[in-house]
């Protein structure tokens, strides 16, 4: 029996030493640094929400720059078309964006596609709608929009003012910690864990009277609007939606994330983004050489440590106390990490 | 009118052979290894690059056998390039996940696009084609470019070689039983491993040839690799992943849907390839040839 | 009213620099004797990277000339370099970071939405940029921003000097059409130079003008014969394109067979230079190309001569292109702001480059103080094939236009309005 509780704890303080981690940053680095770690913990929140479909439902999505763009544009078109609308209902408009546009297509795709089908069926509609906001005026076509305002949240009693640049980095990363938790939490609960039974043997847990696809579909949804819902934070961060957030490499991102950090460990998304984040950082001022560093670090992690770091911190540390206990093929159950999927 | 529509559906096809000469050896790999190669367009890149050194170091405008010996060279090379990423990178991916495939192959892509960065700098280049293939042929009154004739011959012909190699050779028939059950393919003696590099290099080495002979056509730069790449994929897709002739109907149905949507709306261009891939997948999204695999 | 419109944005832009303050002020302050550092945003990866070398080259050998003739102020300038990844998110956070290092002042941007993204950055983070040719007329209209100044053409300047020189010097063609990339940026170009050439023709030949519809073509593909059989169709005299790099290149090597520019008088290229001559070669189609800088043109004037010699020098490359010389202008346009100014506060500077005149390899440009536009020569070269030349092409005819004449009027904050060009 595993202790839920438990791990519901450790997880917690997981995440709130993350948070820590995060919080400290804007007082020993400068703005950039801080720039780049808002986003940083955007993209931690991308890749989990990638790796809630891949690892949870065992669907590969290759083209979740759809939600995330899609998200991101309805903030921007609230904020820029519609000032007066709150900015909190912006945000939960953006959420639901990615949604919508996760259920209309979950509808059509997870009937008739599975496997690499699947994957490039969802690569095929990401690129259209990439290319639809290129062609739509309303959407700023390929300049995209810009200027959009950092907000003041009012709640009455008292308003949070959220327009400097420091002020929302506090908020992305209180945000992205708590939906990171809620995440965290679904995927424990009785319908994650069905979700997962699902991805271990359909026909199985299909015999046992479950919905596969309504299932499938609700991971879907749930993944794509909290894709979406980064996009809709990142972008007052940035003050611009411009259509190379929906473009088709994006949908690489949270996918590298997750090989790198670990696809089988909850964090592992979280440990990829920020791994990522230093690659981009340390390749800044290179010149000519930034594309081909990136994509031979890439290779040789998905080719000589295909569980991720995090796999392979594990299996350092198996090996380890093996060595320390003598050779006693014990299975330690790791705390700290759960391990989604297999 | 009907000159419009002789020239539209001449255009058509033009598209549609040029991409099925990319698209050949995508849906091969894809037909034999189940590996969706995003490298794919980097070596077809590197293809068009390699032979425009041959030709500029053999002086420029080249008969047309010469530019032909220096298209199948740029195969070779490109070819050789292929076991070489058999054996580093598809070798390993044979029993992982297919994302991890996915990224490995896009990981190879940027390597592609930063190797010729390196080798070849950033500059636009062009060459002319052959000057046998650099005039210009009228049938009635439409106007047809002889280059764009021999491209779309290339790629008709690539098509009956493919089918009569897969279907009439022994090799091709080897291929089609590993692709079909490699399990059952082992168990019968054969080796698999040395089927999957021979389809690997195969299908680099098409890539080369392709890159090599739509070039004179194209600017050099290295956007090239991407320009291509979802083209050929769409293609692929249409006509069911791993089908040569899935591929080669797909490429002319989605060749002439282009060049028709861009002759009825031209205020929309470019989009009528994405829109009709999308609408058919939805209708079909296992592609016109179905599950029947390879050839 | 321009006046009013200028002081409101000075005060504007003093008072946000003002509270950047005490942010730019630490580093600053104690940096004050040393180099100033000026920041370089451009891309330095990737395909975009061959602009982001040319920017590159042409602040170095800028930095170069400014340091042997003692520096600014006796002090000397130093450049940061950082890689955009022609990506506004990675641009961002480059300049916050070089900002925090204490380069307020900044220049690079190539990329419109780039260039956009900037103006609220440097507002709150307290720093300027000056654009090394981002074509977008929202910088200097709609989007405008105290803080992000653009030292090259405007597209208006641009596009209206390419019209003003053909119809003066070929006024007998008055059919028109346009070959133009389904993209903003082709989009503006296009309103351009149809309401330029609606407006100059009749004033020339007394006739009115006849321009066909423009022919959209996508971007970044491998296959625009479909494009290419609608022009063959158009009953035209002469074609406008703003189709770009090797887009062009690939649209004029399908063009060539079906003989498409010999059916027409004149090619009208708004911005290639020489990106389609050197690809091209011999197979070049004879076409004027708008400039923002051509070394022949600009023959005599030191900083050109010395921008060229050196730029051939370092690289080997005999055809610079106009971003080198942007690149140029905008140190140059900075070295005599913070002369002007004696400071490199971001609200003195701002100040300072508002109104400035200043020398570059185009001759004197003025930053018009209301729009943050400058004013400098609209040049286009002819570009010819040639058997004879040892490129393939050769450079036959060339002009340079006062640039106060093609200039639009200031509007910042508003609209670029076609009918008032």
């Amino acid at each position: 029996m595993i202790d839920y509780r438990a791990r519901f704890r450790t997880n917690l303080m997981i995440a709130g030493c993350g948070l820590a981690a995060f919080a400290v940053v804007p007082f020993v680095a400068n703005s950039g640094l801080m720039f780049l770690a808002g986003l940083v913990a955007i993209n931690i929140v991308f890749g989990l929400s990638w790796n809630l479909l891949f690892s949870g439902a065992g669907l590969l999505s290759f083209g979740h720059a759809m939600f995330f763009g899609g998200g991101a544009y309805a903030m921007a078109v609230v904020s820029l078309r519609m000032p007066e609308v709150p900015f909190v209902i912006g945000l939960a408009l953006g959420a639901a964006c990615g949604g919508l546009i996760a259920l209309l297509f979950g509808i059509i795709a997870l009937r008739r596609a599975s496997g690499v089908y699947f994957a490039v069926l969802t690569l095929a509609f990401s690129e259209l709608v990439h290319i639809l906001i290129t062609k739509t005026t309303f959407l700023g076509r390929n300049d995209g929009l810009v200027g959009i305002r950092r907000p003041v949240i009012d709640l009455g009693v008292f308003s949070i003012d959220l327009t400097s640049a420091t002020s929302y980095y506090y908020f992305i990363i209180v945000v992205m910690a708590l939906v990171a938790m809620m995440l965290w939490c679904f995927q424990n609960s009785p319908a994650g864990r069905l979700i997962q039974a699902i991805r271990q043997d359909m026909t199985r847990t299909a015999f046992l009277g479950v919905h596969v696809q309504v299932w499938q579909l609700t991971a879907f949804v749930l993944s794509g609007s909290i894709a979406a819902f980064c996009g809709a934070v990142m972008v007052p961060f940035t003050q611009i939606a411009s259509p190379e957030i929906a473009y088709w490499t994006v949908s690489t991102q949270p996918i590298l994330f997750t090989l790198l950090g670990g696809a089988g460990y909850f964090w592992g998304p979280a440990v990829g983004a920020i791994l990522f984040g230093t690659i981009d950082f340390g390749t800044r001022t290179m010149q000519g050489l930034s594309e081909i560093t990136v994509g031979i670090l890439l290779l040789a992690v998905v080719l000589m440590i295909p569980g991720g770091l995090l796999g392979l911190l594990k299996r350092r540390r198996k090996k380890a106390r093996r060595m320390a206990e003598g050779s006693s093929p014990a299975q330690h159950e790791q705390s700290g990490k759960t391990e989604a999927g297999q | 009118m009907l000159y419009d529509i002789g020239l539209t559906v001449f255009n058509g096809l033009a598209w549609a052979m040029a991409t099925f000469l990319v698209a050949a050896g995508l849906t091969l790999i894809f037909g034999i290894l189940h590996i969706l190669n995003f490298a794919h367009g980097g070596f077809f890149m590197i293809g068009a690059y390699v032979s425009y050194s041959l030709m500029t170091g053999m002086g420029g405008s080249l008969p047309l056998w010469l530019y032909l010996v220096g298209a199948m060279l740029a195969g070779l090379v490109v070819g050789l390039l292929g076991w070489a990423v058999d054996a580093l990178v598809f070798r390993r991916l044979r029993d992982v996940e297919d994302a991890y495939s996915l990224i490995a192959t896009y990981a190879l892509l940027l390597v592609c696009g930063g190797a010729v960065q390196l080798i070849w700098g950033l500059n636009y280049l062009g060459v002319t084609p052959p000057p046998a293939l650099n005039s210009v042929v009228f049938v009635g009154n439409v106007f047809m470019p002889t280059f764009t004739i021999f491209i779309i011959l290339c790629g008709v012909l690539a098509y009956i070689g493919l089918e009569l190699f897969i279907s009439r050779t022994q090799l091709g028939q080897l291929i089609r039983v590993v692709a079909a059950d490699p399990w059952m393919a082992q168990l019968l003696g054969l080796n698999v491993k040395r089927i999957y590099l021979i389809t690997v290099i195969f299908s680099f080495a098409m890539a080369g040839v392709a890159g090599a002979l739509l070039m004179p056509n194209q600017s050099l730069s290295p956007e090239l690799g991407g320009i291509f790449l979802l083209q050929a994929f769409g293609v692929v897709i249409v006509g069911g992943m791993g089908s040569i002739r899935g591929a080669f109907l797909g490429a002319l149905l989605l060749g002439l849907i282009e060049s028709f949507g861009t002759y009825f709306f031209p205020q929309y261009p470019g989009i009528f390839f994405l829109l009709a891939l999308a609408i058919i997948l939805l209708v079909k999204p296992e592609g016109i040839m179905g599950k029947e695999q390879t050839a | 009213m321009a006046n009013k419109m200028n002081r409101r944005a000075l005060v504007k832009g003093m008072a946000v620099a003002g509270m950047a303050m005490p942010f730019v002020n630490l580093r600053s302050a104690v940096a004050q004797s040393g180099p100033i550092n000026i920041g370089v945003v451009t891309p330095l990866s990737g395909p975009a990277q061959l602009i982001g070398n040319f920017v590159r080259e042409g602040a170095e050998i800028a930095v170069e000339h400014v340091n042997a003739n003692g520096g600014i102020n006796g002090r000397e300038v130093a450049l940061m370099f950082r890689d955009s990844k022609a990506n506004p998110n990675d641009a961002s956070v480059a300049a916050r970071e070089l900002i925090g290092e204490g380069a307020n002042l900044q220049l690079g941007t190539i990329s419109s939405a780039v260039a956009l993204a900037m103006g609220s950055l440097m507002e709150s983070e307290g720093g300027v940029v000056i654009t090394s040719g981002a074509g977008t007329e929202k910088l200097n209209h709609e989007n405008y921003n105290p803080h992000v100044f653009r030292v090259g053409d405007s597209p208006v300047s641009r596009n209206a000097g390419l019209v003003r020189h053909i119809a003066t010097s070929r006024p007998e063609l008055r059919k028109w059409g346009g070959i133009i990339p389904d993209h903003e940026y082709g989009r503006t170009t296009w309103k351009i130079f149809e309401a330029t050439m609606r407006k100059v023709i009749p004033e020339l030949t007394g006739e009115e003008a006849v321009i066909s519809d423009p022919i959209l073509v996508p971007y970044g593909s491998g296959d625009y014969r479909n494009y290419i059989a609608q022009a063959m169709r158009q009953d035209v005299e002469g074609i406008y394109t703003s189709v770009y790099g090797g887009d062009a290149v690939t649209l004029y090597q399908q063009a060539n067979p079906f003989g498409l520019f010999d059916k027409i008088d004149v090619l009208l290229d708004s911005a290639n230079e020489f990106l389609v001559a050197t690809a091209m070669k011999e197979e070049t189609p004879a076409h004027w190309s708008g400039f923002h800088w051509y070394f022949e043109a600009n023959k005599g004037n030191p900083l050109s001569d010395n921008l060229y010699e050196r730029y051939v020098e370092r690289t080997g490359d005999k055809y610079p292109m106009g971003w080198a010389a942007e690149a140029h202008a905008a140190i140059l346009a900075y070295a005599g702001a913070i002369e002007k100014a004696d400071s490199t506060e971001t609200g003195d500077v701002i100040a300072a480059l508002k109104g400035l005149s200043f020398d570059s390899a185009t001759g004197v440009r003025h930053i018009r103080a209301e729009d943050n536009q400058a004013i400098k020569n609209a040049e286009l070269a002819f570009i010819e094939p040639s058997t004879s030349a040892p490129d393939g092409f050769e450079v036959t005819d060339y002009v340079s236009l006062d640039g106060e004449k093609v200039i639009e009027a200031a509007r910042p904050g508003q609209m670029l309005d076609t009918e008032a060009l």
